[in-house]
């Protein structure tokens, strides 16, 4: 009989790795908006 | 502003196809999913960059503003995707590799490439008459974006801990036909995204610029 592969729980590392792209993104486009706002004040 | 909102949703539809409508896969478990966002940001870098480049070379050439105004403003989005790509990686690296970084040379060369985009930056606001600034930093972003074919190749040139490509590569892409199709569906919103980011940068530059006290 074949072993078959046991697949690893590695969600936390996936959820992560979407929250802290999501921040960044997130980050940049706020600070374009805020930019934005100073230079037309 | 319009072309950002579409992009956002572009990219919000291609996360929900990742996290619903494609498949776990059965080595590395969630974690390759991470695949999805990291490589459309280095892509999206790789697009930003060249485009600093190209605007580069046609400031030297013609002296124009706009196109030093437009290679600043995809400078600091390239600065953006490239440090997504570094620190995504290192979190799918932990558990499949087992350590968060490793000095091998796409990495390396990957994060030389951010220091250089951010150098690119600093040197850009160092300098107070435009001419100068427009010339010393088109120099440096020529010279930048020869990192990108090495960076591309190192798995190839060097022994490297880092996957072969597995879809940007001569040979038909390894990836299943469900996984493929998220893939491209999700680097083509990245690319949209990075375009529209690019775009409102310029957008904000054409307004520092004109409400500058002479």
């Amino acid at each position: 009989m074949t072993p078959q592969p046991i697949t690893p729980d590695t969600t936390s590392y996936y959820h992560a790795a979407y929250l802290v792209a999501g921040a960044l993104y997130l980050g940049y486009v706020l600070s374009l908006w805020w930019r934005a706002r100073r230079l037309r004040k | 502003m319009k072309l950002l909102a579409v992009a956002i949703a572009a990219v919000l539809a291609a996360i929900v196809r990742i996290m619903f409508f494609t498949p776990i896969e059965l080595l590395q478990g969630a974690a390759q999913k991470i695949y999805y966002i990291h490589v459309p940001a280095i892509l999206s870098a790789y697009l930003a960059l060249g485009i600093v480049a190209l605007m580069s070379i046609v400031y030297l050439w013609l002296h124009d503003e706009r196109a030093d105004r437009l290679a600043e403003s995809a400078g600091e989005v390239a600065l953006l995707f490239t440090t997504v790509t570094l620190s995504t990686g290192p979190i799918w690296a932990k558990p499949i590799w087992g350590t968060w970084w490793t000095w091998d040379a796409r990495l390396t060369l990957t994060l030389f490439l951010w220091f250089v985009t951010a150098a690119y930056l600093v040197l850009r606001g160092a300098i107070d008459d435009p001419i100068m600034r427009g010339r010393y930093s088109a120099v440096l972003a020529v010279l930048a974006v020869l990192l990108i074919p090495f960076i591309h190749l190192s798995v190839y040139l060097f022994r490297t801990l880092h996957p072969m490509p597995i879809v940007l590569k001569p040979d038909r892409p390894s990836l299943p036909v469900e996984m493929l199709t998220t893939f491209l569906l999700s680097l083509g919103a990245f690319l949209v995204f990075c375009v529209a980011l690019i775009r409102a940068r310029y957008r904000l530059a054409l307004l520092r610029d004109a409400t500058a006290v002479p």
